[in-house]
């Protein structure tokens, strides 16, 4: 993903490494573009789906 | 258990606690595109203060988390002078009401490093970016290394990648209480 990822040139180093470090750096780009609300707003929707996911009972590959 | 950290702070400001956001919360607010379960705020180790957090939760169910008998939530002066942290698990999710941050220092300088931002329920206090990044080096976890990565391109971020295009930077946020 990164691998197309054209950093900008005034790109501090803080920037950099985490480019370096696989981060995908749109996800980073496109919460820059949020309000605070709507970043709490998708933290929530992410955080219910993960814990909506752990409570589901694990695939038996038995069945 | 669910985990509603807008339903938590919402109760926190609307019972007046004197706080600040940190930690994992702290850095989603900044644009950390990270996940975190639980809520973490700093809070003034003073009783009234204590009390007031008892009383946004005291519908939830709320109980000291990591004591071995989780305990509920029945404040006394006594216990109020000697908390130094409250961990809890409530009916919306955990609360940790934190006393001093590491990297940081207790409720006073965490304030001075702290800003105002809007949000649906009301007026919150969270840790600035600079102030974040010390006290997620301070702690030293794994999570909190991954937590600097994030913070420390959200600092160095690229004029072209947003700003003052579309880009809300949470300084762009910050109302001035002077």
């Amino acid at each position: 993903m990164n691998g197309l990822y054209v950093c900008p040139a005034d790109a501090g180093p803080g920037w950099r490494e985490a480019m370096e470090a696989g981060i995908d750096m749109s996800l980073i780009e496109s919460a820059l573009e949020q309000t605070p609300d709507e970043r709490l707003n998708e933290h929530q929707q992410v955080l219910d789906f993960a814990l909506e996911f752990q409570r589901t009972p694990t695939f038996d590959a038995s069945r | 258990m669910p985990q509603d950290d807008k339903a938590l702070l919402a109760r926190l400001c609307q019972s007046q606690v004197d706080f600040v956001i940190v930690g994992g919360v702290g850095c989603v607010l900044h644009g950390a595109p990270l996940l975190t379960y639980d809520l973490d705020v700093c809070i003034r180790l003073a009783a009234e203060n204590l009390y007031r957090i008892e009383a946004a939760v005291k519908d939830l169910h709320a109980r000291h988390r990591l004591a071995a008998n989780k305990l509920p939530l029945e404040l006394t002066d006594e216990l109020c002078a000697r908390l130094k942290n409250l961990h809890l698990q409530t009916d919306l999710g955990r609360l940790d009401c934190l006393g001093e941050i590491e990297g940081v220092g207790d409720y006073g300088n965490v304030l001075k490093r702290s800003a105002v931002i809007p949000l649906a329920f009301g007026k919150c206090r969270v840790l600035t970016l600079e102030a974040l990044i010390e006290a997620e080096l301070a702690a030293g976890r794994d999570k909190d290394v991954g937590a600097v990565r994030f913070l420390r391109a959200i600092k160095d971020r690229p004029k072209s990648a947003g700003r003052g295009r579309r880009e809300k930077s949470l300084t762009n946020f910050y109302v001035n209480t002077r």
